[in-house]
């Protein structure tokens, strides 16, 4: 091979890493705001690469979505050798209200959708989020995550002071 | 009353005032014949009004105080405990203590024992008193008791056992009344009234036969609706109505004995020669039936027990508390009946009757009360709760005595200017002995 | 008696025996048939998800207009509460439609329980009641009448699970107090209750009951080894549309392990047969009694003794 063209299979290589690696951290994002629950909770900042250094790969908290597949027992003997998702954002499948009457009629009638217990957007940040953390010294009280507003502290009764008859007996 | 008889004054006991041979008025029926003064002054020296007066003075403004600020004052507010005393005495009590109307009237109209009749009046009064008060103590019981009606008028539940008491009680209490208002009307004067009954007398009976037998074995179907909440022991699925409804028997015929024996000792003064001269015989029959009732009773109880293998449950301290109901509530009196019988001796019989009082009472307090939740905790009512029950048991003992002293219901009622019908009972006592002697009579008998 | 009334009375009994034996048969339906409306929805409670916050009291709390708490809906320390001697929980009353209670079973992490009436299939509560005051929609909920009932409080005494409270300190409108699955608010308009949608864990699954029961079990086995294989209410007591998971065995986070299978009215349903039986045998038996009790005149044995000898004098 003549200089010239090992230069130039040089020159793309680096192009497709740099272009490759530069598509990846393009979609990634630095913070996610999650404020679905806004009347009440003030939203909460969730930093996104700062938690990209502790998984070992995206499917720690993506599945199979990604390109770096999983190794969860329960999803390989379907999900080995699925491809990448358009998207991996958490509610691009778990959806904000898993319970409203037409997703319910929806589930009903799909028989073949193998993921009937598929939780919704709120359980899916929960569940994900609540295991490590609990594992790690990460935050684990509601409040610890959820600031309330205004609104929040009225629904919790957070004034109340014990003073009436407390709902048991 | 004891003061004014030794005085010569004779209580009402006919339309017409036997010394000026005018007519008595409604007023001076009411006062037995006495005049106000009179009748205050015996009222007053009874020391037995002045412990209902105490009782009322205490109890009414508790009543009144449930009625203006909730049930919650006056009971623990249980959520797991909703049924106390109101009801666990004044329904699950008082109706099978009531049975005597249906009891005694069976007896006399259907088979036609009228060698019962002395008695079967009171009886009668017995089973109307003891009805119209479970329908007071549900009226202080109840949420709303302004919706009473509601089951009969407003709106349909007939798969429950409870719209069965319901309307079977609305409709026992007719038939009671117009039972007992052949007294009524014979205290008025009014004897069209009384004939009419008498021509529907066997019908009325008949009803109060099925209406009783229906509603003392629904109230045991009641606790068929809590299986796992009540004891084993004294729970049986497929035999708890039938429990019921057969000490039902001997609680209605042993009331009997008792209210007739208080009334011996504390009001013979109203008795005739009539109701005191056949009273003895009378309870040794009662006592007879009732020891069949009751042996009969422990014979199916102990069957329950075995048809679902509870044998096991006699080891535990719950065990232990029902054998000593069965031992002194059932065998007991058993025994007591026996040997009174036997030997004719009415004042075992009497005993025997008391206890059997107790031992229903002790049943139905254990099933409602106190085996209840037996899983749970256990619960004790509310002081006030048992106030209030003691009050409206000592209102209803007033309006008893209230009855007794007027309508001819221990004595009869002297007919001179009415011809005798043939639907007239056969109770008329042949010689007309005025009370004060039927009373000083007494004093000698046991 | 005189001989007219007694042939009326006899022919009024049997006219009444007739009409009770020629009453329409409807169609049959035994107790413990009926699963529910096939569309009825229904709530799996999965108690290993669950982690005691009590947003669920909260949000019933507001969604039902229940009175202000003694304590805020995030404090813990109600997990501690005792009553009766140290014997009970906290249970629902008056203002607390439900509630959530911790368990400890040994070797294992605590386990905390939410419980409110579970919308039976064949409810002790409706079938106790005289005045009809409970219906189950169609949609699955067990809802409660205050117009017509006379608070004689049967269905508290009836109900298997202890759940019916009653207003006590009302003392002109009091009515039972219970979870009615948010019928009015949302169900009926095809949304979740108020404590499916607010429970951040996802503990309470909201759909079609025959669906949930599909779910739960895929659940179960999808997961080896995290649950109790057992879906509590799919068969108790005739079914209920709030069911339970559980990663302990259920009698140790405060359920009866065995209620059975048979709805509450089938206890009661044998009395009730008797009744029509009582209402048209016993008139026939006790006249017929009577009959043979009372004297036929002219066949008396005392009667012509003392003729006899009253021919005699």
């Amino acid at each position: 091979m003549s200089f010239k063209k090992i230069y130039a299979l040089l020159i793309t290589m680096l192009a497709v890493a740099l272009l490759g690696s530069m598509a990846t951290a393009a979609d990634m994002p630095d913070r996610v705001i999650l404020d679905s629950m806004s009347e009440m909770f003030e939203a909460v900042e969730f930093d996104h690469t700062m938690h990209t250094e502790f998984g070992e790969d995206c499917s720690a908290c993506h599945h199979h979505t990604t390109g770096t597949g999983t190794t969860d027992d329960r999803c390989v003997s379907c999900h080995a050798t699925s491809d990448e998702v358009a998207t991996v954002a958490c509610r691009d499948c778990h959806i904000e209200a898993p319970f409203s009457s037409e997703h319910i009629n929806q589930k009903s009638l799909d028989v073949y959708t193998f993921h009937i217990d598929r939780p919704g957007l709120k359980a899916a940040y929960h569940w994900n989020c609540l295991g490590c953390h609990e594992q790690m010294d990460g935050p684990t009280e509601c409040e610890d995550c959820h600031t309330r507003t205004a609104r929040g502290d009225a629904f919790y009764h957070i004034n109340a002071t014990g003073s009436s008859a407390e709902g048991g007996h | 009353m004891k003061h004014l008889l030794e005085y010569g004054i004779e209580p009402v006991d006919s339309h017409v005032n036997q010394k000026t041979d005018k007519s008595w008025s409604i007023k001076d029926k009411l006062l037995l014949g006495l005049t106000p003064g009179q009748y205050l002054g015996q009222a007053l020296r009874n020391p037995f009004n002045w412990i209902l007066a105490i009782i009322l003075a205490v109890g009414l403004p508790l009543i009144a105080y449930r009625y203006f600020y909730g049930l919650g004052v006056v009971t623990h507010s249980s959520n797991d405990y909703p049924w106390g005393l109101f009801l666990g005495f004044g329904l699950f009590c008082m109706v099978p203590l009531s049975a005597s109307g249906f009891m005694l009237g069976t007896a006399v109209e259907i088979f036609g024992r009228h060698d019962f009749e002395p008695i079967e009046r009171l009886a009668l009064l017995n089973g109307l008193l003891g009805y119209f008060f479970a329908v007071v103590y549900l009226l202080v019981d109840l949420g709303q008791p302004w919706r009473l009606p509601y089951p009969m008028f407003v709106s349909f539940g007939p798969a429950a056992v409870l719209f069965l008491v319901a309307w079977h009680v609305a409709t026992y209490l007719s038939v009671q009344v117009a039972e007992v208002s052949v007294a009524f009307f014979e205290w008025i004067g009014w004897l069209g009234g009384k004939r009419f009954i008498r021509r529907i007398a066997v019908g009325l009976t008949v009803s109060g036969i099925i209406l009783s037998t229906l509603h003392q074995g629904a109230l045991g179907a009641l606790f068929n609706y809590a299986p796992g909440k009540i004891h084993p022991l004294w729970y049986s699925a497929p035999f708890q109505w039938i429990h019921f409804f057969v000490s039902a028997i001997p609680a209605g015929l042993c009331m009997v004995i008792v209210v007739s024996t208080i009334i011996k000792k504390t009001m013979a003064w109203r008795c005739d020669e009539n109701y005191l001269d056949n009273l003895d015989r009378c309870t040794l029959g009662l006592a007879k039936g009732a020891s069949l009732a009751l042996i009969t009773y422990l014979v199916i109880k102990f069957i329950g027990v075995a048809h679902d293998n509870e044998w096991a449950y006699l080891a535990t301290g719950w065990g232990a508390w029902f054998l000593l109901e069965m031992a002194i509530g059932v065998v007991l009196p058993i025994i007591l009946f026996a040997y009174a019988v036997r030997h004719q001796v009415v004042k075992v019989a009497r005993w025997g009757a008391a206890i059997t009082v107790f031992g229903i009472v002790l049943n139905r307090l254990n099933t409602a009360l106190i085996t209840f939740n037996w899983q749970l905790y256990q619960e004790i009512p509310h002081l006030f709760e048992v106030i209030i029950a003691v009050t409206l048991f000592a209102i209803y003992v007033i309006v008893y005595r209230f009855l007794l002293y007027r309508l001819p219901i221990l004595y009869s009622w002297k007919e001179q200017t009415e011809v005798a019908f043939s639907t007239e009972p056969v109770s008329a006592s042949p010689t007309r002995t005025i009370p004060s002697q039927a009373y000083n009579m007494s004093r000698n008998i046991d | 008696m005189s001989g007219i009334s007694r042939r009326r009375f006899l022919a009024a009994s049997i006219a009444g025996c007739a009409a009770t034996t020629l009453a329409v048969p409807k169609k049959a339906l035994a107790s413990g048939a009926f699963s529910g409306y096939p569309d009825s929805m229904g709530v799996l409670v999965d108690l290993s998800r669950c982690i005691g916050c009590r947003s669920c009291e909260a949000a019933c709390n507001e969604e039902q207009n229940l009175p202000a708490p003694a304590l805020p809906f995030n404090d813990k320390s109600v997990f501690d509460q005792t009553f009766h001697g140290g014997t009970q929980k906290r249970r629902t009353d008056e203002n607390a439609y439900t509630v959530v209670n911790r368990y400890n079973p040994e070797g294992s992490e605590p386990v905390y329980r939410k419980f409110q009436c579970n919308h039976c299939a064949e409810p002790a509560c409706l079938s106790s009641c005289f005045v009809n005051a409970y219906t189950k929609t169609p949609e699955g909920a067990v809802i409660y009448n205050k117009n017509v009932c006379v608070g004689c409080r049967t269905c508290m005494v009836a109900c298997p699970f202890h759940v019916p409270a009653y207003s006590y300190s009302s003392a002109f409108d009091p009515a039972i107090k219970k979870c009615i699955f948010c019928h009015e608010t949302r169900l009926k308009n095809g949304l979740p209750p108020a404590c499916v949608d607010i429970c951040p864990q996802e503990a309470l699954t909201f759909g079609k009951r025959k669906d949930l029961i599909k779910i739960a079990n895929q659940r179960i086995q999808t997961n080896p080894g995290r649950y109790i294989n057992h879906i509590y209410g799919e068969n108790e007591l005739g079914g209920t549309s709030w069911m339970y998971l559980s990663p302990v065995p259920f009698e140790e986070v405060g359920f009866d392990p065995n209620p059975g299978n048979e709805p509450i009215i089938s206890h009661v349903k044998d009395f009730l047969s008797t009744v029509p039986m009582v209402l048209a045998i016993w008139p026939a038996l006790f006249v017929g009694f009577h009959l043979l009790a009372k004297k036929q005149d002219g066949h008396d044995h005392d009667a012509e003794k003392q003729h006899e000898e009253e021919g005699a004098e």
